[in-house]
């Protein structure tokens, strides 16, 4: 049974201001983001996300700055942090696919989408290819009526056939907007989609 | 805690027959499935295949153990009646199903339930009951008990539901009990055995950890084993508040951990061992070295700190194993700091004094107890009058009262102290002293309101931090810290007030001086170095409660502002009325274990047993005088327990004196540097689970000690050695027993009048709430006319020195295995970034301190919250040299800090 | 009926503030505001008869009725953590019209004096976040949210506030949990959020499809709200309708129209060539429904009086190319996957249902295994701290009872195609792979 990493300090359990290296910009973001709530702990889930933003995932020192400005232990922040699926508590690449595996997407074929997808980026589930795309079958991800779908870096697209999953790869290597006619922010309700209604470009809903 | 353990102290306090024998065995009072099954529960067992499982927890007290009464502060229950499978059951209003049940004699199982973590969490499903109107089965553990309400807790539904829950608990347990530290005291045992199917419908792979993985030097984990009842991270999220273990993942992935597979550092982190209810947490240092059938339970009092926790020794061939909580909610709630937990390792250890040493020349040599004793009482003879003794740390009201008559009826010396500095007027310490000013430890629970000056209660009185948490998590307590140190509480605090360093009197002036006009509040913080709004923050959030406490460190005493400060208390104590008024007042918080006990024995020069007048022209020396006089007018020091050199303010003094002292004989556990240099002859001091006698809490409680081991290797009782020493001198104490000597301390202390071992019992007893209380002299004042208090010192470019002694400090510390990296290491001081960034000094670099009498170098540590032109100095045995002496000479002082 | 939710949904820039306000959108908070008092728009809100929209069903009036008067600080959650497989109506609402939401959630905290409301919103819709936060700028530039509105006197904040990925979180107090920056873990009731929810103050927290239709009912009053859907059953609803359906999405319907006009008439019914073999009506955490019940009325009572539940309103339907134990398995893993680990019957029945039920589908089981699935089940039901375990019980024991001949004809198929032992491979992996379940 061998002691991992060396003693500390008890008072030294939350890491101080002045020995982890805060980028000035996280820390205004973060002292902003405590202000908005009557708790200032209530911030540590948008906090953590934007220290995710900056470093690409939760890495022990992005943690540590975040516990420095917050006043909080590092391992209140990761209990939290692991908690939950859009936390990366281990390094992950530039882009990330969550692939949407759930009931609604697999009844339209979301495992053989998912299965092209790990072809086409060359990695199985939850991992990262070497050009830097992170690659992970996801559970519902409120997107049903486009299914089977994907997110993107966050954004929505569907409904993917087989084909579509090489061209997302394809689109994502080239660093160009990812099946542009497949997003879910360009379709009209249903009722206006499926009797024709202009679905692309109508500008309802544009983000 | 574990629960055998729990309900053998339960069934001790019902019988108080283990109080008083000292022993009691774990393996011989619950075994369950064995005698206590088939009297009762014959009849059940022959009706139900299955056999019942039935606790021999049958007894309740309306109060928890150590109560003598309800706190002022705490709501008051109306007892209601409900029925349980039928029988009809009183309790108190809302208490929780679980408990209520008890009142019935019934036993509701139950896995995160644990009160002392606070509110229930509902997680284990262990405890479903049927509820009589209510559809679905609710758990016991959040329920509250209603008049009227009927509850079953063995219908065929509750049944399966327990079923299945145990079945669900189990089917990711190894099962590997043969094998596991908690077999035969384990929860999960028992649970499993009275309320489980005992059979298992699983077929499928369980989840798999690396086992077992260190957490820290202390505590193993074997996550496979663990049942995820969360005990363990609600304890240190919710009572420790330290934030380091926690829950990582989520769903059957859940786990227990720390972040970035760090140790788990904090000052109560073994309390998590005892909360497991199965073998996932250990204590290393107890692992694989007896089951609950080889050892045995004893309880006693932990007189490490003043906090004096109950503890109970586990015991295998007269050796302590483990040190476990005793349950007592009038002192410790039922946690242990690490300290109190682990030093039982430090005992055992080599670099302890286990004979009498006598010097030849240079050196000190292992002695014959008769030849010890014939070169001391020959010296002292030699010395007769111009004899002085110091006691301190753990040495019992039993031992400093022989310790007394010896000095006054053996040798006609009043120079006795347990005082670090100059005399207390007996004015103020009587004013101090009387009940109606002194709070217990659940009064400070309860309190609305609570002013911390000048402790840092992790370091001084560790478990007291717990009960301020715990005051104001659950109880709404406002709680104001005024230190000149960053503390640990800060974070709980409704204010925050920072003084400079030493200069917590004026602060209390300031407040004074606030309250009741006696001076200028902006002058008198200016003074302090403090900030004049803190100061009127404080001031109007004592004068806003309905039940003030002041708690207070000794060390407020050792200033160069004299018994201002103590004064100041009393002043505002006056001004705030808490005489008046039930559940608030003062207390202090004493730099030794037996403080207070030492000083109501009467071990002081100026004041007698229970603080009547000294002896009429016979005003013995202080400690002060004593270090002046030594060489000259004291040509013969005891010292019992007690290091001057490391342990006094003005350790540079002592060392100094000491070494023009023909003789000194000390009382010691360790080789601590008076000892090692100075010592002519050393009598081995007995340790805690060795010790028959008594001690006085903070807060008055008279605690019992009671041997529980053989004492090691040659060790003698003090009371028989101070017994030896008279006898040689041709007194005779009368001291053939402990308890003879208690029994004069019974006779001679008038305010502990007729105490007895017996009214002590298990869980001690507050002589303010015995009737001798009204012994206590009345004083003549009560409150005082003050001067302005002097001015800290400007720092102009340099710092102002504090210091301050880590909880990790100590012989039982550094010479026990698992706590011995916590106090390795190089010498700390503490700046803020501020100055920090001005020095051009980072955390980890080394710097000098300089002062005018001398320098020594430290490793920086910057710290947020250390104001500006403060730099905080880490004191400890180690630092017994005279560099550090030299720089924390006398008075606080400033320092120049050099890269 | 005409749409009231969707009303021009897809209208260009509804959702700036600009075309939302020349379409009259504020016009009924200002008028609230200046003449009525918080308890008449509770009451209109009580008389029309609204009920959640986020699964449980809860008439929202009595809800918010439960705050306590006074001035202490009183907290609005909306719920937009819409996770519930199936469903995707609130993320059209909030990505469409976000001020019809903000507009609704200020009535709302002016009708239970509440003066901080938060939108949790799950982290995974990105968009729809960014274009809420955006809608709420825009409120606060026109002044319908921060202190004395329009000169009423009465003032909230609103924050827009992302979860991470985590499906716990839409129950209610697992929401006030991670929206204070814990673990979303469910909290003991009691305590009611209404008593003492978000950092122990009273807490009103309702879904979005609910607050959406705050600003209606205000407008219109409470009776005339009424008067749409059935007695108990009031307004009008968005389902979401996906699965193997021709026209998938969301439709705005009036409950109580018959289930077979959402799935045959509004989505188009059944892929070319396919039947449909059973269906969720409810979200994947509704038991399963039959053919035999596409004539319900789709209602909140009328679906519950069949055994399942209206829940969020979302309908997935599963055709005849799908087997039931790939549906059984994939939600059971879904509910395991989220389940907070908390409690004990959710967290270990949640994974062992998993576990068994993967071996099913692997063939490695026998009939008698289904009747363990069943009854751990049971086990679950009724005896953990929220409804997360019930919600894989529900379904997974609907569709072994309702479904189990097909289960054993899986398990027979399975067994009929195993290579017999004298055949299979010389080297074996014997505890590793080949005999299931041999404790490792």
């Amino acid at each position: 049974m061998s002691v991992p990493r060396e003693v500390t300090r008890h008072e030294d359990a939350i890491p101080q201001l002045a020995d982890v290296n805060v980028p000035d910009e996280l820390k205004t973001w973060i002292e902003q983001r405590m202000a908005m709530y009557p708790d200032p702990k209530s911030a540590t889930i948008p906090c953590l996300m934007q220290a995710q933003k900056l470093h690409g995932w939760l890495s022990p020192d992005a943690v540590r700055q975040v516990a420095a400005v917050m006043r909080v232990t590092p391992a209140y922040l990761v209990s939290v942090a692991s908690f939950y699926d859009m936390f990366e508590l281990q390094e992950r690449g530039r882009h990330t696919i969550y692939m949407c595996t759930n009931i609604s997407c697999m009844l339209r074929g979301a495992d053989a989408v998912m299965a092209e997808l790990e072809a086409a980026v060359g990695v199985s589930d939850g991992d990262v290819s070497d050009d830097g795309i992170f690659l992970r079958r996801f559970e519902c991800l409120g997107a049903c009526d486009i299914a089977p779908m994907a997110s993107v870096d966050g954004v929505y697209v569907g409904p993917l056939t087989v084909d579509d999953a090489k061209q997302l790869v394809e689109d994502l290597r080239a660093e160009r907007d990812v099946l542009p006619a497949k997003h879910l922010t360009k379709r009209p309700v249903a009722a206006t989609f499926w009797s024709g209604g202009a679905p692309a470009g109508s500008g309802a809903g544009e983000a | 805690m574990n629960d055998d353990v729990k309900r053998d102290e339960a069934t001790a306090r019902a019988g108080d027959v283990a109080d008083q024998s000292g022993k009691s065995s774990v393996g011989e009072t619950v075994r369950p499935g064995e005698d206590n099954v088939v009297t009762d529960q014959a009849a059940v067992a022959i009706e139900e295949p299955r056999l019942q499982y039935q606790s021999p927890f049958t007894v309740v007290d309306a109060l928890p153990p150590g109560y003598t009464k309800k706190p002022a502060g705490e709501p008051e229950r109306k007892i209601i009646s409900f029925t349980i499978d039928g029988a009809e059951v009183r309790a108190p209003e809302g208490i929780m199903l679980v408990d209520a049940a008890k009142y019935g004699g019934v036993e509701i199982p139950v896995f995160c339930y644990e009160p002392k973590l606070g509110a229930p969490v509902g997680a284990c499903r262990m405890c479903l009951v049927e509820i009589e109107g209510i559809p679905k089965l609710q758990t016991a553990c959040s329920t509250p008990v209603r008049d009227g309400m009927a509850v079953i807790t063995k219908s065929p539904r509750v049944i399966e539901a327990q079923n299945g829950v145990v079945e669900f608990i189990l089917l990711n347990h190894p099962l590997d009990c043969p094998v596991c530290d908690k077999g035969g005291e384990c929860p999960l045992q028992d649970i499993s055995y009275g309320w489980g199917s005992g059979k298992s419908r699983t077929t499928e792979p369980k989840r798999h950890f690396e086992k077992p993985v260190a957490l820290s030097d202390g505590i193993a984990i074997d996550r496979e084993r663990c049942i995820l009842c969360y005990r363990c991270v609600r304890f240190s999220q919710e009572v420790s508040e330290d934030y380091q273990l926690v829950l990582l993942d989520r769903g059957a992935g859940a786990h227990v951990g720390t972040f970035d597979g760090s140790q788990y550092i904090a000052p109560f982190s073994g309390n998590v061992i005892e909360l497991c209810p199965v073998g996932a947490l250990t204590s290393r240092a107890y692992r694989f070295r007896a089951r609950p059938w080889d050892i045995e339970q004893g309880g006693s009092v932990c007189t490490l700190c003043p906090a004096q926790c109950n503890v109970s020794y586990t015991v295998r061939d007269d050796k302590v194993m483990r040190t476990l909580a005793r349950d007592n909610n009038a002192v410790d709630d039922g946690w242990l700091c690490d300290k109190g937990r682990f030093a039982y390792q430090a005992w055992e250890s080599e670099a302890r004094i286990t004979t009498p040493l006598v010097r030849q020349g240079d050196k000190l040599l292992p002695a014959r107890w008769d030849h010890a004793l014939d070169v001391a009482a020959a010296a002292l003879k030699k010395s007769g009058e111009r004899t002085a003794a110091l006691a301190g740390g753990a040495t019992t009201n039993e031992e400093a009262w022989l310790l007394r008559r010896l000095m006054l009826e053996g040798l006609n010396s009043p120079h006795i102290d347990s005082r670090r500095g100059g005399k207390l007027s007996l004015d103020v310490a009587r004013t101090l002293t009387q009940p109606a000013l002194t709070v217990s430890v659940p009064d400070i629970e309860w309190a609305d309101a609570v002013l911390v000056l000048d402790s840092e209660p992790v370091d001084d009185m560790p478990i007291l931090d717990l009960r301020l948490r715990k005051g104001v998590r659950r109880n709404g307590m406002k709680l104001a810290i005024a230190t000149p140190r960053p503390s640990s509480l800060d974070a709980n605090t409704a204010l925050v007030a920072r003084y400079a360093p030493g200069y917590a009197g004026a602060f209390a002036q300031a407040v004074q001086a606030e309250l009741d006009g006696s001076g200028d509040v902006d002058d008198y913080a200016a003074r302090a170095g403090a900030d004049a709004a803190d100061v009127r923050a404080v001031a109007a959030l004592l004068k806003g409660a309905e039940r003030p406490v002041i708690l207070w460190s000794e060390r407020m005493l050792y200033t160069t502002a004299g018994a201002a400060p103590a004064q100041a208390l009393c002043n505002i104590a006056d001004r705030l009325g808490v005489g008046e008024r039930e559940g608030a007042g003062l207390m202090q918080i004493p730099i030794q274990a037996n403080g207070r006990g030492l000083r109501e024995v009467g071990f002081l020069p100026n004041i007698g047993p229970g603080l009547t007048d000294g002896q009429p022209g016979r005003t013995g020396m202080s400690s002060d005088e004593i270090a002046a006089a030594l060489g000259s007018d004291i040509s013969a020091l005891i010292t019992v327990n007690v290091d001057p050199i490391v342990e006094y303010p003005n350790g540079r003094t002592w060392a100094a004196a000491l070494a023009k002292a023909p003789t000194v004989i000390a009382f010691s556990t360790w080789l601590d540097p008076a000892t090692a240099l100075h010592a002519d002859v050393v009598f081995p001091a007995e340790v805690g689970p060795e010790k028959e006698g008594t001690v006085t809490h903070p807060d008055g409680r008279i605690q019992r000690l009671r041997q529980t081991v053989e004492r090691a290797g040659e060790v003698n009782a003090g009371w028989w050695v101070v017994g030896e020493l008279a006898k040689r001198l041709g007194l005779d104490l009368g001291v053939k027993i402990a308890n003879q000597a208690t029994a004069q301390i019974a006779a001679g202390v008038p305010i502990y009048e007729g105490i007895t071992t017996t009214e002590i019992g298990g869980t001690g007893v507050r002589w303010q709430e015995r009737g001798a209380a009204s012994n206590l002299p009345a004083p003549d004042a009560t409150t005082f006319l003050l001067e302005a208090p002097p001015a800290a010192p400007q720092p102009n470019g340099r710092l102002r020195l504090g210091d301050f002694k880590s909880l990790w400090s100590g012989g039982e510390v550094v010479n026990a295995a698992t706590l011995r990296a916590l106090a390795s290491g190089p010498r700390r001081v503490e700046l803020s970034p501020v100055d920090g960034h001005r020095l051009g000094v980072a955390s980890g670099d080394t710097v000098t301190l300089k002062t005018e009498s001398g320098e020594l170098s430290a490793l920086v540590a910057l710290r947020d919250a250390v104001p500006a032109g403060a730099a905080f100095l880490m004191t400890d045995e180690r630092d017994g040299n005279e560099a550090l002496r030299a720089a924390l000479a006398g008075a606080p002082e400033l320092i120049e800090v050099v890269k | 009926m005409d749409e009231l939710l969707f009303q021009d949904i897809d209208e260009p820039g509804l959702n700036t503030i600009e075309v939302y306000e020349r379409r009259g959108g504020y016009e009924t908070l200002k008028k609230a505001l200046r003449e009525l008092d918080g308890e008449q728009v509770l009451a209109e809100l009580q008389a029309s008869g609204v009920r959640g929209r986020g699964g449980a069903g809860f008439a929202m009036g009595t809800k918010a009725g439960f705050l306590p008067k006074g001035t202490m600080d009183k907290y609005l959650c909306c719920n937009a953590d819409e996770s519930e497989p199936g469903t995707f109506k609130d993320r059209e609402l909030m990505q469409k019209n976000p001020h019809q939401l903000v507009e609704g959630i200020i009535l709302a905290s002016y009708a239970a004096g509440i003066n901080k409301a938060f939108i949790y919103i799950r982290g995974e819709y990105d968009a729809q976040a960014s274009i809420l936060e955006a809608a709420v700028r825009e409120a606060y530039e026109h002044g319908h949210l921060g202190e004395n509105i329009h000169g009423s006197g009465f003032g909230v904040s609103l924050v827009v506030h992302r979860g991470a990925g985590a499906y716990i979180c839409g129950e209610e107090t697992a929401l006030l949990d991670s929206l204070e920056g814990k673990r979303g873990n469910p909290r003991l009731k009691p305590p009611f959020p209404a008593n003492a929810g978000l950092f122990q103050g009273p807490t009103l927290i309702n879904n979005v499809e609910t607050l959406s239709n705050v600003s209606h009912i205000v407008k219109h009053g409470g009776e005339w709200y009424a008067k749409i859907g059935t007695e108990k059953s009031t307004g009008t609803k968005l389902v979401s309708v996906s699965g193997c359906v021709q026209r998938p999405g969301n439709y705005e319907i009036e409950l109580g129209i018959p289930a077979r006009e959402i799935i045959f008439g509004l989505a188009g019914g059944p892929l070319p060539g396919r039947e449909i073999k059973a269906w969720f009506p409810g979200g994947s955490s509704s038991p399963l429904l039959t053919p035999d019940e596409f004539d319900l009325p789709y209602d909140f009572d009328s679906i519950a009086g069949a055994g399942s539940m209206l829940g969020s309103g979302a309908i997935i339907v599963i055709d005849d190319s799908v087997s039931i134990v790939d549906v059984a398995l994939r939600t059971a893993s879904f509910y395991k996957h989220e389940s907070c680990g908390k409690c004990t019957p959710c967290r270990e029945g949640t994974n062992w249902t998993t576990k068994m039920l993967q071996r099913v589908a692997d063939g490695d089981a026998t009939p008698m295994d289904l009747d363990l699935i069943a009854g751990v089940q049971q086990q679950i039901m009724g005896n953990c701290l929220c409804v997360l375990g019930d919600a894989m019980a529900m379904p997974v024991s609907s569709m072994v009872n309702k479904f189990r001949d097909e289960f054993e004809a899986h398990l027979e198929a399975a067994r009929a195609s195993r290579t017999p032992l004298a055949d299979a491979p010389a080297k074996l992996d014997l505890v590793g792979g080949l005999v299931p379940g041999v404790i490792a």
